[in-house]
């Protein structure tokens, strides 16, 4: 007899996977066992997607073998490993909108009346059960569509949980979560582990994994490089198993910019409450912090001539006041958006690396109607190389980059039109740590050139790295203002949650 | 670095959906030797081209409004009404050919305009907005005729469009190789021609790149109404008669055509040269039907099947990619 308690439920020996061409996960050893919240991280391509989609049966291994409990196991699917008590919820949900909660939960698999209808008071039941037990705050009749993206994930959890699984991977849970939310999830992810789950955590965020993780494993390059207790760890450590060196990000040093010499962009934002100011300088960082649903992406397009109809801004510049319609027309006067949801509204999919690096220019760089092939071609070259761009060819479709480089080709649109004015908005969201700290240098060098810079950022951190200057937004108002190197994370966390500068509330956010 | 890592079956995918149509042209071409020698005789050929031009120029124009992720179903209407214009325009008189084939043009370019305005500015969709202007263009066409074939082809017009150049290539195929060559150079060479493609692939980002939707859209639509008129006059060049009904039903071989050649209805993808390929692959098969002594209405059952065919198989291949 073996004793149950020393089999962990989950070991992975020698897995690898091998595309034609790339060796995604070169031989990786992993034991985790039941009670335990297990986190993998490491930079994008790094081996974590192609360790999950193994588990989750969505890819064979070319090599090596998991086992649950001791045993060999051989999924041909991903409903395969459901069988075996792996559940994976995704980044992108797959729920049907129009559906009940309960419903949602139990797709497929409706307990069924007599004459083969579902059997709603049964369903209603047993997702009744299964919320309670794993202390799930949702409506079993609530439509999916109404749900906010915090409660929709909890269904996705819901739907995993309801396959009677042991081993659950969440992938980036907390992307689309507000902190409020995000304490939500943590709760219930300890449920779990109370119960005697398995979850294997996979996610960019360090602070966050150090949180919830009992321990944690580094991917580098598709290997292995350690599997540590989160005890005693610090970021840093982190950061520099993943990268094999240290420290997060390098600090903007130097070059504090003179008030004096750039230019001035006064900015008035009216939306429903009182109008709010912001002062925008060229040569100037300006990180805009606050908590998701501030109003900082409402905010930022407006700037950019995508005003929503509630929102409007001026820009006072030189004795003039400026007012945009259009995306279009804040462009012509050098004011550029560069989106935060690359997929949605930043890359052009199916087309090539120049094209998408042209998209803005494509008028200036051509002569009247007609197009320079030979001119876009170079400077999109030209752009992209000082960007270090990595791709193999510029007639690549841009979807095959990785997160960071399509990242850089945006960047390299915008920059294409001569900005005067920089908005980036999640600049480095979905972006691994080694491109993360390059998109930070370009921006950098941006604004040491004359631009004046604007971040939107939900990592403090990254702000107080990269910023001159941090403004504070709550409820659609810019509530705090403070030179970055004299900021502190807890206080911009105060002023984002509780819209006063002061430290009155003692309470840690 | 594995930055760009495309399997080698990816990139033969792209390249199969890129590049499927030609391949299937050959094929439908060698096919179409094998049972008659027909196809190998240049007369014969360029008959066939001759006959498909004004399918094949209408075609050229909607391909533009595909790539920007719209349709043109009032182009049969388009064809009929400037048909019908530009003969009764001449009115039998050599006089007035260049003033009727100007109006024909116009009215083509004008209805085009009106169809991109709305839908560059209203929320309507584009398939239900053209539906509804080709019934009501259609109407306009019968209530100016007077529901009758009028007007009258000017002697000598029909002749020059159907004059065979060393007598084997009429002038109307070369004029229908050349506006598809014109269509070719402006997609490739012209920033509009890029914007349709942006747009088309990306609503929302081509938005925030600053490019000038309403433009586009405009410009898009206008050109498919003037390739639209173009076609009608094509069409009264090789028939000689003009009918209130002759472009009806000839919405349905573009689309075949562009849809066969790669641009997918989502837009972003595809282009003129595959349309052209599309439109021959279409009219080769006609003819085999016709060859293989099936009746006539065969025709529109292999039509239909070809739509079907390639739209799945097109989704097929962009499911892999």
């Amino acid at each position: 007899m073996i004793d149950k308690t020393l089999v962990p439920l989950l070991a992975i020996k020698g897995l690898a996977k091998r595309y034609p061409g790339v060796v995604a996960l070169k031989g990786v050893d992993l034991t985790a066992n039941a009670g335990e919240v297990h986190a993998l991280v490491g930079a994008n391509g790094a081996g974590k997607s192609t360790l999950m989609n193994l588990l989750a049966g969505a890819q064979a291994p070319s090599e090596g073998e998991i086992c649950i409990e001791g045993q060999v196991v051989r999924f041909d699917g991903p409903a395969s490993a459901q069988d075996r008590g792996i559940a994976t919820v995704y980044q992108e949900f797959s729920l049907v909108p129009q559906l009940s909660v309960a419903r949602s939960i139990f797709l497929g698999r409706e307990p069924k009346s007599a004459f083969g209808f579902v059997d709603t008071r049964r369903l209603a039941e047993r997702t009744r059960a299964l919320l309670e037990r794993f202390n799930l705050k949702l409506d079993p009749d609530a439509e999916v569509a109404t749900l906010s993206v915090a409660d929709q994930q909890l269904v996705e959890i819901g739907r995993a949980l309801s396959f009677d699984a042991r081993i659950l991977i969440l992938d980036e849970p907390t992307a689309v979560l507000s902190f409020a939310e995000q304490d939500n999830l943590f709760a219930v992810i300890r449920q779990l582990k109370s119960e005697g789950m398995l979850v294997l955590y996979v996610s960019h965020h360090l602070r966050e994994v150090l949180a919830i993780a009992d321990r944690v494993t580094v991917l580098r390059d598709g290997e292995k490089i350690a599997t540590r207790d989160t005890a005693g760890l610090t970021v840093d450590d982190l950061v520099s198993l993943m990268l094999g060196r240290s420290g997060a990000y390098a600090k903007t040093t130097g070059h504090q910019p003179d008030s004096a010499d750039g230019s001035l962009f006064d900015i008035t934002y009216r939306t429903a409450g009182p109008e709010s100011r912001l002062a925008l300088r060229g040569g100037e960082i300006v990180g805009l912090a606050g908590l998701v649903g501030a109003g900082r992406t409402t905010f930022a397009r407006a700037l950019s001539g995508n005003a929503l109809s509630s929102a409007s801004v001026d820009i006072g510049h030189e004795g003039r006041t400026l007012h945009f319609s259009s995306p279009r027309e804040a462009m012509g006067h050098g004011v550029v958006y560069i989106t935060e949801d690359r997929k949605r509204d930043g890359i052009f999919a199916e087309l090539d690396i120049v094209a998408n690096a042209t998209a803005s220019a494509l008028p200036s760089l051509g002569l009247g109607p007609l197009r320079n092939s030979r001119k876009e071609q170079a400077v999109s070259s030209n752009i992209l190389q000082r960007l270090h761009l990595v791709a193999s060819s510029l007639s690549a479709p841009i979807v095959k980059l990785s997160g960071g480089n399509q990242q850089k080709v945006l960047i390299g649109r915008a920059l294409l039109t001569k900005p005067t004015i920089l908005v980036c908005d999640e600049p480095t969201r979905g972006v691994d740590i080694g491109a993360k700290a390059e998109i930070h240098e370009i921006l950098r060098g941006l604004a040491r050139s004359g631009v004046a810079v604007l971040v939107v950022s939900s990592e403090i951190e990254e702000l107080l790295a990269l910023a001159h200057r941090i403004v504070v937004m709550h409820e659609r108002r810019f509530v705090a203002e403070m030179p970055a190197h004299e900021a502190e994370e807890s206080q911009i966390l105060i002023a984002a949650s509780s819209g006063s500068k002061s430290m009155e509330k003692n309470d840690e956010a | 670095m594995t930055a760009f890592a495309a399997s080698h079956r990816e990139v033969a995918a792209q390249l199969m959906s890129r590049y499927a149509i030609f391949i299937v042209l050959v094929l439908v071409y060698f096919l179409a030797v094998a049972i008659s020698d027909a196809f190998l005789v240049p007369t014969y050929i360029f008959n066939v081209v001759r006959q498909v031009a004004p399918v094949g120029i209408a075609a050229i124009g909607v391909t533009y409004v595909m790539i920007l992720g719209g349709v043109d179903l009032s182009i049969g209407a388009v064809i009929s009404l400037t048909s019908v214009l530009c003969a009764v325009q001449m009115n039998g008189d050599q006089a007035n050919v260049a003033m009727a084939i100007a109006i024909s043009c116009a009215a083509g370019a004008a209805i085009g305009t009106i169809n991109g305005i709305a839908v560059a500015l209203t929320r309507v969709s584009p398939f239900v907005l053209t539906l509804g202007t080709g019934v009501a263009v259609l109407g306009l066409t019968q209530i100016y005729s007077g529901g009758t074939a009028r007007g009258i082809v000017a002697p000598g017009f029909r002749e020059v469009f159907n004059y065979r150049i060393g007598d084997v290539v009429p002038v109307l195929a070369i004029a229908f190789l050349a506006l598809a060559v014109l269509g070719l150079l402006v997609q490739r060479f012209t920033v509009f021609g890029r914007q349709l493609f942006l747009i088309g692939s990306n609503r929302r980002a081509a938005h925030l790149s600053g490019l000038s939707m309403a433009r586009v859209t405009i410009l898009a639509y206008a050109l498919s109404g003037l390739f639209g008129g173009f076609a009608g006059i094509a069409l009264l060049a090789r028939s000689g008669v003009s009918n209130t009904l002759s472009g009806q039903g000839l919405e349905f071989q573009v689309l075949a055509a562009v849809v066969l050649g790669g641009t997918t209805f989502e837009g972003g993808r595809g282009g003129v040269a595959g349309t052209i390929a599309g439109i021959l692959v279409l009219v080769i098969a006609f003819n085999l039907v016709n060859i293989s002594g099936l009746p006539y209405h065969m025709q529109l059952v292999v039509m239909g099947t070809i739509i079907i065919v390639a739209s799945a198989v097109y989704g097929q291949i962009s499911a892999r990619s």
